[in-house]
């Protein structure tokens, strides 16, 4: 793939070959250039005539089923192809989609439904492809990782534990038109909700007809989004075609989003965009200094996840040792970690689990309750650090393990606290680097003392962050338990009042820096180069990012 | 000694010679010998490169064990205000308070910029040589959205490598502004470099930059945006950044006393720990590295050669000596030998030790590499036990009787040794190589234990921007295998005994 970008620059200097005489080399070559001319063409970045653009991204995407898929990548794919009750525009706020309008209360939500809205072949959207999308997720057998989602709805959990059947969930059609769904308990964020993609609808006829492979293949899926997938070579290119039933297809100024391109390695991405291949790339530090050299406009986008350490809370463990985390939360400063050890920009130095750019009652959650500062205080970590060894009864602390990804940046990031620790502390620290999948594994296992962990949110309300560390959580890996942080988890999940959910959550924030649950290290920022003629790209934390519906050439 | 030569040998001609005697002319002269080593050192003097080697590995192995005596320097210890420094022997620099806690500028309302008062603000004083306001006000007037260009950007406090401070007047309209550097002055509002930040709300009028600063000249933009798209307007500042460094590091680098006085110290200028190699990407010293890192690569490159060459021979030999089906049960279990994949085995050695994650493979991989080499040494011993037994010499020690321990310590292994020489250095540079290898796709050694190989491997992600990183370990390791190959080369030729003639 590469060759091809570096032969479409070079092909500048065939013509003058081609003038000076046609040999029989010369036309050997002219024929290798059409050839790969026509080739390069098809890949261009952005082609105004048609209205296309090129992109590349870094897999092919794993899962591209509404129902069970659960990475960015997936749900990048499926934000432009699919579309729930409700979606983001342009400036990420929650906007009418497939539902006109709602009506939502402390007892459950009402969805009117608009009649414009078509499947990819013709067919109207109906109300009973969500209930159908929604009990299929809920049904046990289909094994959906994000199921809990649904649970605001009236029953959900029992049947997603197969206690009930799934006809007995409390979503009703009204008519073809309308759909009311009843609630569990009071929900105040369920709108944000409805936008996530495993609230998309399904049709029932064509689910069925590919039961077992539903999203395995672009034919294999129906779309109601503003685009569909026209083909998809596994592990190779991805082609995506406006929707010409979408209803708001007016709107879509793209008629081809072409991903020709599926690589990891962010320099072959940045090489594409450079030889003018595709027309969206990320940037690491590596490439940073050559993008500036080539002086292209630099773009920053913070894309709402928090990276922070875990403390494995399981009582066998000596991180469970209250003194022992407030020793290491003492001498981590995440202000010198973003600055000087990872050292590319966006990154925001992390305060609290919950991220600046949530939003509170009025303003941003944390303008309106502040996270507590903690100080670097050496001597103070030390004085944690002796009692920790009093309480423990040990001599001095033995090496802990620290679960971190395999990646170039995680291994520096491993590094710098390991010499942290040991420098202030005198503890060793034992890294264990391992592939995500991996690490995932060992993370419910419990098989770890710290580990570097990420969350991206689901849905903009901060109890998205805030339930992680509920002792019932799945992805409370460290299993961190704490009755009073329970109670306020359910006070900001079963009540409606704002003024109220929000304090709540200012509890939440409160304890878990007391206690030391986790050290936040950062929330993520990333650097982008965008093509100059390309407009309208919306970067957003929820439903997909980046999001090519709004844009369009210059 | 040619037998065709017909001459007349008398004992003096077997005499050897003098030791304090020129043994170089005697070499080419005919007349009393000299003894098997002697002669073979004397050639390899006359090998000028295999020479030059020797001195190279010398050398190394004193940079290994004495180097870390003369530079003491902590490996492990990370210089966080020198992150992938060039090789330098001193910098100057000012130091400067920890607490960075700067509370920035709040504009009241639209027009006015209030500071908020703080401590540190209190030390602001604007001396006016080191503000440069050369703000520039794009002339693009078509633009009518645009919002103008925020008015008066300038610095706040000295800037320095710890922070940069800085602050405008807000703009009418501006819903937040975002704040970029660039390292070149900017030509366009397309052009302004690296997006640092971008204010929660209009009335932030300022920002503190930390971002890996570096001791050059920097260009801070600010442009000021509707909430959607930024303006074509921007003002620019160019700043020069100094070199500093904050008073708890420069204690902690014993750049200054630990008694020193905080209020005394900040504003003082410290020279910087010299780092005659550079810094890596945490800013540990490379040099004190590299001294440790090769103790690792010359342990694995010097002891499993050892290990397994001594194995391979009393293998070969064994099998070789005594011939018969023995020798062929035993040469075919060591063609099995070699047809097991080392990488696969390293692993599996790795896994049944009981090696955990984050801890040491080179014990692991000790044993995976004598467990699998030794059969080339073992074939090469037998061929040699082999060729060695049908000696005539040997022979007539069997005629006089001489026992199986005689016939091996006194004919067969003087006869191998130069062979078993040639091999070891041979074998030394592939083991120091397999190491590098190993540690550089993470098998051998793991963080804080630096190796040439993992260095190696570290340093090729800075590549581009910070090549020191990446050349030195690749040089030491090009190095000493290079001086071992020739050293072993100089050896063939001075220990062959048919190149004499």
């Amino acid at each position: 793939m590469l060759i091809s970008a570096r032969l479409y620059l070079q092909s500048s200097l065939l013509i003058p070959l081609i003038i000076s005489g046609l040999t029989s080399k010369a036309i050997l070559f002219i024929m290798l250039y059409s050839m790969m001319n026509s080739e390069v063409l098809a890949g261009l970045a952005i082609n105004s005539a048609q209205r296309s653009i090129a992109i590349a991204i870094a897999d092919e995407p794993p899962d591209l089923s509404s129902l069970t898929t659960t990475d960015s990548l997936s749900i990048m794919i499926l934000g432009h192809v699919v579309e729930g009750l409700v979606g983001y525009d342009a400036h990420n706020q929650l906007s009418p989609a497939v539902a006109e309008r709602w009506q939502i209360d402390d007892k459950g939500a009402t969805f009117w439904l608009r009649k414009s809205a078509r499947w990819s072949d013709g067919k109207p959207v109906t109300a009973h492809d969500f209930i159908f999308a929604w009990q299929t997720a809920l049904a046990p057998k289909t094994g959906a990782a994000y199921a809990s989602i649904l649970y605001p709805i009236r029953n959900a959990e029992a049947i997603n534990k197969g206690k009930m059947p799934v006809d007995k969930l409390g979503v009703v059609a009204k008519d073809d038109h309308t759909l009311v769904v009843s609630f569990e308990k009071p929900t105040p964020y369920f709108l944000g909700l409805t936008a996530f993609v495993t609230y998309a609808p399904i049709r029932r006829d064509f689910y069925m007809k590919h039961a077992n492979s539903y999203g395995a293949e672009a034919e294999k899926i129906l779309y109601n989004g503003p685009f569909v997938i026209d083909e998809w070579v596994h592990g190779a290119s991805l082609q995506l075609k406006k929707n010409p039933h979408y209803w708001r297809r007016a709107q879509v100024k793209l008629d081809t989003i072409d991903i020709p391109y599926i690589t990891s390695d962010p320099g072959a991405r940045y090489n594409l965009f450079k030889a003018g291949s595709i027309a969206f790339a990320g940037l690491n530090a590596e490439v940073l200094k050559d993008a500036l050299k080539n002086r292209y406009k630099i773009r920053r986008f913070v894309d709402g996840v928090l990276f922070f350490l875990e403390f494995n809370h399981r009582p066998n463990r000596i991180t469970a040792n209250l003194n022992l985390r407030r020793a290491i939360q003492a001498v981590l400063d995440p202000d010198v970690l973003v600055n000087k050890v990872i050292g590319i920009p966006g990154n925001i130095p992390g305060k609290s689990l919950f991220p600046k750019w949530l939003k509170g009652v009025h303003q941003q959650f944390r303008v309106e309750y502040p996270a507590k500062e903690v100080e670097r205080d050496y001597d103070l970590a030390r004085h944690y650090l002796a009692q920790a060894k009093q309480e423990l009864g040990l001599e001095s602390i033995p090496p802990l393990v620290f679960l971190t990804g395999d990646s170039p940046n995680a291994s520096k990031e491993a590094e710098y606290f390991q010499r942290v620790l040991k420098r202030h502390l005198g503890i060793d620290l034992k890294i264990d680097k391992q592939i995500f999948k991996q690490r995932l594994a060992r993370m419910k296992a419990g098989s770890f003392d710290i580990v570097s962990a990420g969350w991206g949110p689901d849905f903009d309300d901060p109890i998205t962050f805030g339930n992680l560390f509920a002792s019932w959580n799945e992805n409370n890996h460290g299993q961190y338990r704490n009755s009073e942080y329970d109670r306020w988890v359910a006070v900001a999940e079963n009540t409606i009042e704002p003024q109220r959910r929000m304090a709540a959550m200012a509890e939440m924030q409160r304890i878990l820096i007391d206690e030391v649950a986790l050290v936040p290290l950062y929330e993520r920022g990333t650097i982008y180069l965008q093509h100059e003629r390309l407009k309208g790209v919306a970067r957003r934390i929820f439903g997909g990012d980046p999001y090519f519906g709004f844009a369009y050439i210059e | 000694m040619a037998a065709s030569r017909n001459i007349n040998f008398t004992t003096d001609d077997f005499k050897l010679i003098d030791r304090g005697s020129q043994d170089i002319e005697y070499l080419v002269a005919e007349g009393p010998s000299l003894s098997y080593w002697r002669e073979a050192w004397c050639r390899l003097k006359m090998n000028r490169r295999a020479l030059l080697s020797l001195f190279t590995i010398l050398f190394l192995l004193l940079f290994t064990w004495v180097g870390p005596w003369v530079w003491t320097l902590d490996p492990a210890r990370q210089d966080l205000v020198q992150i992938s420094r060039a090789p330098h022997l001193g910098i100057s620099a000012l130091v400067v308070d920890d607490n960075f806690n700067w509370s920035g500028v709040i504009a009241d309302n639209e027009l006015t910029v209030n500071h908020r008062h703080v401590e540190s603000l209190s030390v602001e004083v604007i001396n006016n040589e080191e503000v440069i306001d050369n703000s520039v006000l794009s002339d693009d007037a078509s633009y009518s959205e645009g919002l103008a260009a925020p008015s008066n950007l300038r610095v706040v406090d000295k800037p320095n490598t710890e922070y940069v401070r800085l602050t405008w007047q807000p703009v009418v309209g501006a819903a937040r502004y975002l704040v970029y550097r660039n390292e070149r002055q900017p030509e366009s509002a397309t052009d302004l470099g690296v997006p640092l930040w971008e204010t929660d709300t209009a009335r932030d009028v300022s920002y503190q930059d930390r971002l890996k600063l570096e001791a050059i000249t920097y260009y801070y933009s600010v442009v000021a945006t509707d909430g959607l798209n930024e303006s074509n307007h921007y003002a620019v500042i160019q700043v020069d950044v100094q070199q500093a460094i904050t008073f708890s590091d420069a204690v902690y680098s014993e750049v200054l006393p630990p008694e020193a006085s905080k209020l005394d110290s900040i504003g003082r200028m410290v020279e910087l720990q010299a780092h005659p190699l550079g810094t890596d990407y945490l800013g540990r010293d490379m040099l004190s590295r590299l001294m440790l890192g090769a103790r690792i690569s010359l342990f694995i490159g010097i002891v499993a050669p050892f290990l397994y060459l001594a194995f391979g021979i009393i293998y070969g030999s064994v099998a070789g000596f005594f011939g018969g089906l023995l020798d062929e049960w035993m040469m075919r279990f060591a063609d099995f030998v070699i047809a097991l994949p080392f990488l696969l085995f390293m692993i599996l050695f790795k896994v049944s030790f009981g090696i955990g994650p984050g801890e040491s493979g080179v014990i692991p991989m000790l044993v995976a590499m004598i467990v699998l080499s030794w059969p080339s040494m073992a074939r090469l011993a037998r061929g040699q036990v082999l060729q060695l037994r049908e000696q005539p010499y040997i022979e007539a020690a069997k005629l006089f009787g001489a026992s199986s321990w005689h016939m091996v310590f006194r004919h067969m292994l003087p006869n191998m040794l130069s062979v078993i020489l040639v091999s070891l250095t041979f074998a030394i540079p592939a083991a120091i190589f397999t190491e590098a290898f190993l540690s550089f796709i993470g098998m051998g050694v793991v963080p804080p234990t630096p190796s040439w190989g993992s260095m190696s491997h570290d340093g090729m992600k800075t590549l581009m921007t910070h090549p020191h990183e990446l050349i030195f370990p690749a040089l030491f390791i090009s190095i000493t295998v290079l001086a071992f190959n020739i050293l072993g080369d100089g050896l063939r030729d001075a220990l062959d005994v048919r190149i004499r003639e």
